[in-house]
Order: structure tokens, then C-alpha cells, then sequence
């Protein structure tokens, strides 16, 4: 049924792309088409047969791994059942430079697949999903089992206490206290590398560790500044951010191992929605909304033998500049696809 | 591994406590009594043990109720289990014939004394098996310990597929570790129920 | 036992009766099965509650389930017809138990007093063997033995050959008969009309939960007043 629905939505979608562009038969030409200047619609690349990019343009549709319980990241509206936020965000623009569209219609290609920590690995692995967008530290021990491009977004971890605590300043004044934060994060590492005689209690989500600090169970619960701001928004009476950052976090796009033509296809997607304002524009519509302040674009780090070189693949269709609104080309799309239908 | 096992072995001690006390009232003369342990049964054994557990040591800090966090664990597998080996104490305690209560009464003992002395002894024969079972279930219902941050087997291979980036092999290990745990508790239920049955 | 009326739904299976039994006598209740004589028997210890009217023992109205009446039901000894000896335990240790556990006697006093009774009831040298290793008349004297090790002031005997063999009735009826010519106070619900004949001072008649005759037994059987008696006494004496 849902694929059914897709695959209409795919149908109508090519057709109307196509119909824009007036050339339905030959979709690359709208590389350069005028509405692809004056809005966000991007038309579908054409890419080496084999690789990743084109699979996933075959099948129509993108597997992307997100949390569902991130606040800011990825979130699900239980209302809608929709997820939204900055990881979100980052799929639909990876999506777009894949499937073509815009970021509003992109995401009936998309099909979001929650990502808790512990099955972010075998997802990738098995197929399961196409990447994962999902607060992905990047590091080297997931480095040997799986792939990644970005970083996308650095996050610092800092430490978040109950409202009235005036001890912790930093991560040395968790010693010998009891401090919370998730299973298998980065953030556990950290704290007992910077505050060894800190007693870590480990939940299986940051909910829990909340409700620990508020039930005064923990003095302090540590991890990601984001994440932290995410529950300081919702409880600003009772809680605060130390704003002392002690480490820093590179989220990544999770891929298979060794696909080296599509981490260079991430990378260089990256690159452009850095440079294009649109990565600025979701942290703004997303994490800006909690309060943080949008930061510098990250760096990315093209390791390993591929190194920075960009190969053919990476002939995408054109950028979307800001501004320009995609509903004016999508009318337009309409108009013209009903008049040649 | 010696976290799920002391987890195991001192909720079931406790279990079997509270669960036969239970089953005793299940069957009492006293009707409020015969209510309370209705009650306690039919909400321990309904309820999932992940929301007891989570339940217990977030909600009752609302009211001031707080446990470290093994204890809490300990507690609620405890409630949770004896509700189980209640049931099947009672239907132990049903299936030795009525007569022996009966004879048991006739010669001056008390209620809790001919069970004790008399209905009990002979329920416990049956109910060896079954109560392996329970046992078992034990082993893995202490999995949900880790919700509230006990180092359980569970916990420590989620842990390990943390710190090495490889699920699999982790609760692999984790399934290895239970399987060591319940085969000879299968094997000692069995030779618990041989010598059961020798007096016969 | 005054007006005692008890149903199991809406069977009635006692119906206002009334009984007394004097310190030493010996009474068989005798009638067709479904009577109520079991019940009656079963009223006397409150092991059936009765729904109405009383019973007393030396005076003294049965109390409420609990600490008085199993002290009262100590002074009663009963013999079922199943035997009901506790399966898990030896014969000797059936016999014990009551006396440690509710008379606190010493266990090598129990002991002692305990081999005298298999002695008499001639099952001594089963002591250490569990019940289901014996044959019914000696699971039945071992019962025997274990209610009178209460010693008690009443002992009731419910249907106590009906589940034996017939070879195995008389080695029971002998020690019942023994008992009753040493004094014991006794109520025996039995088919045995021999017994009855023989053993009993009086015969008690049921039918349809109510008393029907009450006659000593020579009178009861030669001369049966009623004739749901008549009619009972010519069934089960015609063969």
C-alpha cells in the first residue's frame, strides 16, 4: 500500500519535473533549466551505472536510519507520526541531490527508518538502510565496520545539572559524583577519560537520565550540548546547561564500508549545502529553534584512501539557491504538465 | 555475568518467600486475605515487567519511596516472580488431595500448620518443575535490569557492541551467557525433581 | 447437636438434626447412601461448617475456624474413609506428628507412645514405611493409631471399611470392637450392621438428612418402628 502510494507519487512527481522542463524523456536536461535557478526543485542526476547513487535512484526511493526520540535532531510528532528535525533535515537534502525534487516532495522518496544507537552498525550493514542520519559520533571503532562522510555537525558535550546546583562548573567537579548519560555513547567515554572517579549510571536514553536529575538520583547528566539543550528548552526551570564543553562531537552520515563513490557523493553534497545556505537554513528551522545559536559550518574530513579526489559520480545536478520559493516552479510544473497532458 | 546471577538467586530466594505466602492466602479460609493475595497476583503478573521496573524507580521517588538501583531491581523481579510462583503453588497446593488437609485439621493442627506440615511438602513435588520454569524465566526477565542501570549480562554486551561497534557478536556472547545459566539450572530442577519423587 | 441443618446448594443434606452422645457410648449411624450420615459425622469437627443450629462438646458450642477449634478438634479424633494418611511421611511419623506439633510432646516420647499404638492396632513392624507401601486395612489401623495418639475424648469413624477389601474389613472392625469395649466414646457412621449389632449402644437411622429411629441395636434390628427402616433393613439383609 505505502509503496503503491510512492510509486505514484514518484510517477506524478518525474512527470512533473519532466512536463517543467519540457523535455519528459530527458530528465539531466533540467540541470540547467531556468526554474532550477529561481527555486529549490533540482532534477534528477545521471550517475555511473553501479554505484549507490544510481541503485537508490532505480528503486526511487532512499532507506535513511533516524533517531525518533532526539529532540532537535530526530524527533517523531506523535500527532503525525512525522519525524522532523536537523538530521532529518540533512536527509532530505541528500535525498534531493539523488532523486531530484525539492525538500518538501523529496520526502515521499524517503523512507525514515528509526535508528536506536545499537542498531545503527547492522542496519548499515545488512542493507537495511541506505545511510543513517541519526547523532552519529564519528570514531574509529564504528570507522572499522562502517563508513563516514561529514562531519555534518560538531557537537560539544557538556554537562547539564538541576537549576539550584551551583558545584559543578566543569567536568573535573564530577568526580566522585554520580553522573548520568546513555548506553554506548561517545559522551560515557569522555566522562570517564576527564572525570575518572565520576560514578557513570547508564540509561538507555537521555528521558531517563532527566528523570534521574530531576529525582535527584544523579547530580549531573552529561553528553551532548545539543541534546541538553533540547531538555533545558522544555524545563527551564528546572534545569540549566553548565556551558563548559569539554569535548567535541562530529556527527557523520553512517554508510556501507567501502563505498568510496558514495562517501565522495555525501561528501560533496555536504560541501554544497554548506556552501549553498541550506545547512544554515535547517539548523536554523531545527536546532535553531531550541535556542542554539547556528554555529560554523564543519569541517569535513575525507579520510582514507579516496581522499579529497572527486570522480565523475559527483556530477549533481545543480544547487538550489536560497530564496527562491519551490512552490512557484512546482505550479508552474502543473500548469504546464496539464496543458501538455 | 555475576550481577545476573546475584540478581537471579536473591530475587528467586525472595520470590519463593513472598510467592508461598501468597499462595497461602490465595487458599485461606479468611476471605480478605484470599482478596489480598488475588490482588497482588493478578497486578504483578499483568503488568510488563519493564514498566514495574521503570515504574517502581521513577515513580516511586514521587512519593519518596527510593532504592538504589540493584535494589530496586531486586525488588521488582522479586514482586514480579512471586506472583508467578504463587499461581503455581496454589495449583500445587490444589492438587494434593483435599483429604490430606482435612486429616491434617482433624488431628488439631491449625490452618498455616497443615499447610505448612502437610499440603505444602506434597505441593512442593509437583511444583519443582513448574518452578524451574519460573527460575528460568528469571534468568532472562533479569535482562530488563538494565533499564534502570544495573550491569546485567544484557546491559554489558550492549555495552560491549558500544565499544566495539559489532551488535552481534555482543548479544551473541549475552545468549551464550544465558544458555550457561539455564542448561544446569534445567539439569539441578531435574535432579530436584528425581529426589522429589523417590519418598513417593 | 441441636437443630443443625446444613445444604450443599440446594441439596439438603442435614435437616434439623438433633443428637447427643453420652461420655462412653458407642453410636452407629446407619442409613442408604445420600443420607446425611457422613455430613453428620463430618459436622461434629467443623471440618463442614453447618448453616445452622449448634454443636457442642462437653458443653461447649464449636468456635469459628482458627486457633480454639483446631485445639477443640485435638479431642476429636477422626478416621476417614480414604485413610488419608499423609503420603509423604511414614507411618510412624503420621502417628507423631500431632502429638510434637500441636500436644508438644518430646519426639522420643511421641515415638514411644506412637510403636505402643501400631503395637495394638498390630502394624508395628510398618512403622518406617511410607503409606502407599501398605495395603488398605493396614493404612486404615495406622490411621487408627494416629487419632487415637490424641487421645482424644470422641473419635468419629467415617465409612471406615467401605473402601477395603472384604478380607481387610475384619482386621479393622477388630480394633474398632476393642475400642469400644475399653470405653472409648465413639460415633461410626458404617454399613457394618454386624458391628452395629455387636459394638454399638445405640443405632442411629438416617434418611434424607433427617433422623428417622433412634433404638438400641438389638430393638432397631428385630423391630424397626419405622418403615423407612423396615424397608432399608430388608434391602441390605436380604442377601
Amino acid at each position: 500500500m505505502r509503496r503503491t502510494r510512492w510509486f505514484v507519487w514518484l510517477v506524478v512527481v518525474v512527470a512533473m519535473v519532466g512536463a517543467a522542463c519540457g523535455e519528459a524523456d530527458d530528465p539531466t536536461t533540467a540541470t540547467g533549466g531556468d526554474d532550477n535557478e529561481a527555486g529549490s526543485t533540482t532534477a534528477a542526476p545521471t550517475f555511473d551505472a553501479g554505484t549507490t547513487m544510481a541503485r537508490i535512484q532505480q528503486k526511487g526511493e532512499i532507506t535513511v536510519g533516524v533517531k525518533y526520540d532526539q529532540p532537535g535532531f530526530g524527533q517523531q510528532d506523535p500527532a503525525t507520526g512525522e519525524v522532523e528535525g536537523f538530521d532529518v533535515e540533512i536527509a532530505k537534502l541528500i535525498a534531493v541531490a539523488i532523486l531530484g525534487g525539492d525538500v518538501d516532495s523529496v520526502e515521499d522518496k524517503i523512507e525514515f527508518v528509526e535508528s536506536v544507537s545499537k542498531n545503527r552498525e547492522p542496519f548499515i550493514q545488512d542493507g537495511r538502510v541506505d545511510i543513517v542520519v541519526a547523532t552519529y559520533t564519528i570514531n574509529d571503532t564504528r570507522k572499522q565496520v562502517i563508513d563516514f562522510a561529514g562531519p555534518y555537525f560538531v557537537a560539544k558535550q557538556d554537562i547539564m545539572v538541576r537549576k539550584d546546583d551551583t558545584s559543578i562548573k566543569a567536568v573535573d567537579d564530577l568526580n566522585g559524583k554520580k553522573v548520568c548519560t546513555a548506553k554506548g555513547s561517545t559522551s560515557e567515554k569522555n566522562i570517564r577519560a576527564k572525570a575518572p572517579r565520576a560514578d557513570v549510571l547508564l540509561f538507555d536514553g537521555y528521558d531517563e537520565c532527566k528523570e534521574a536529575l530531576v529525582d535527584e538520583r544523579v547530580v549531573a547528566v552529561s553528553t551532548d550540548n545539543t541534546i541538553l539543550a533540547g531538555y533545558v528548552d522544555r524545563s527551564p526551570d528546572e534545569l540549566k546547561l553548565v556551558d563548559n564543553p569539554f569535548s567535541d562531537e562530529p556527527y557523520g552520515i553512517g554508510l556501507k564500508k567501502g563505498d568510496e563513490a558514495f562517501r565522495d557523493f555525501l561528501n560533496d553534497r555536504l560541501e554544497e549545502i554548506f556552501e549553498g545556505g541550506q545547512w544554515g537554513d535547517a539548523f536554523e528551522s531545527t536546532l535553531g529553534q531550541l535556542g542554539l545559536e547556528t554555529p560554523d559550518t564543519p569541517t569535513l574530513d575525507r579520510y582514507g584512501a579516496a581522499g579529497g579526489a572527486t570522480t565523475s559520480t559527483t556530477g549533481t545536478g545543480g544547487t538550489g539557491g536560497a530564496g527562491g520559493s519551490g512552490s512557484t516552479s512546482t505550479t508552474g510544473a502543473s500548469s504546464t504538465s496539464s496543458s501538455t497532458g | 555475568m555475576s550481577i545476573t546471577v546475584a540478581l537471579t538467586l536473591t530475587s528467586f530466594a525472595a520470590a519463593l518467600v513472598i510467592g508461598t505466602v501468597v499462595a497461602a492466602f490465595r487458599v485461606s479460609p479468611v476471605a480478605p486475605l484470599r482478596a489480598a493475595g488475588a490482588a497482588w497476583v493478578e497486578v504483578l503478573r499483568n503488568i510488563p515487567l519493564s514498566v514495574l521496573m521503570l515504574g517502581f524507580y521513577f515513580g516511586f521517588t514521587k512519593i519518596d519511596i527510593r532504592y538504589g538501583e540493584f535494589a530496586t531491581a531486586v525488588i521488582v523481579l522479586s514482586a514480579y516472580t512471586s506472583s508467578f510462583v504463587a499461581e503455581t503453588v496454589r495449583a500445587g497446593i490444589n492438587s494434593v488431595a483435599r483429604g490430606q488437609a482435612e486429616a491434617a485439621r482433624s488431628i488439631g493442627l491449625t490452618f498455616p500448620q497443615s499447610l505448612r506440615v502437610v499440603v505444602l511438602p506434597q505441593a512442593m513435588r509437583t511444583v519443582v518443575a513448574p518452578l524451574g520454569s519460573v527460575f528460568i524465566a528469571l534468568i532472562k526477565n533479569s535482562s530488563l535490569a538494565g533499564l534502570i542501570a544495573v550491569v546485567e549480562l544484557t546491559d554489558m554486551a550492549d555495552r560491549i557492541s558500544f565499544d566495539t561497534a559489532r551488535p552481534i557478536p555482543a548479544f551473541l556472547g549475552a545468549a551464550v551467557g544465558y544458555l550457561l545459566l539455564a542448561l544446569p539450572s534445567g539439569a539441578v530442577v531435574g535432579l530436584l525433581e528425581r529426589r522429589a519423587a523417590i519418598k513417593r | 447437636m441441636e437443630k443443625v441443618s446444613k445444604s450443599f446448594g440446594p441439596v439438603k443434606a442435614l435437616q434439623e438434626v438433633d443428637l447427643s452422645v453420652e461420655r462412653g457410648e458407642v453410636v452407629v449411624v446407619v442409613g442408604p447412601s445420600g443420607s446425611g450420615k457422613s455430613t453428620l459425622c463430618r459436622c461434629i469437627n467443623r471440618l463442614e461448617p453447618v448453616d445452622s443450629g449448634t454443636v457442642m462438646i462437653d458443653g461447649v458450642p464449636l468456635p469459628e475456624e482458627g486457633k480454639a477449634l483446631a485445639k477443640l478438634r485435638a479431642d476429636v479424633g477422626m478416621v476417614f474413609q480414604s485413610f488419608n494418611l499423609f503420603a509423604h511421611k511414614t507411618v510412624l511419623e503420621n502417628v507423631t506428628l500431632g502429638p510434637t506439633k500441636v500436644r508438644g510432646l518430646s519426639r522420643s516420647e511421641a515415638r514411644q507412645r506412637a510403636m505402643e499404638l501400631l503395637r495394638r492396632v498390630g502394624i508395628d513392624d510398618k512403622a518406617d514405611r511410607y503409606p502407599a507401601e501398605l495395603s488398605g486395612g493396614q493404612q486404615q489401623r495406622a490411621a487408627i493409631a494416629r487419632a487415637l495418639a490424641m487421645e482424644p475424648k470422641l473419635m468419629l469413624f467415617d465409612e471406615p471399611t467401605s473402601a477395603l477389601d472384604p478380607e481387610m474389613i475384619k482386621e479393622v472392625l477388630d480394633v474398632m470392637t476393642e475400642l469400644a469395649s475399653e470405653g472409648k466414646t465413639m460415633v461410626v457412621v458404617s454399613h457394618e450392621m454386624g458391628f452395629a449389632r455387636s459394638a454399638a449402644q445405640r443405632v442411629v437411622f438416617m434418611d434424607d438428612g433427617r433422623i428417622v429411629e433412634v433404638a438400641p441395636p438389638d430393638r432397631f434390628f428385630s423391630d424397626p418402628q419405622s418403615e423407612r427402616a423396615k424397608d432399608f433393613l430388608s434391602k441390605i439383609l436380604a442377601h
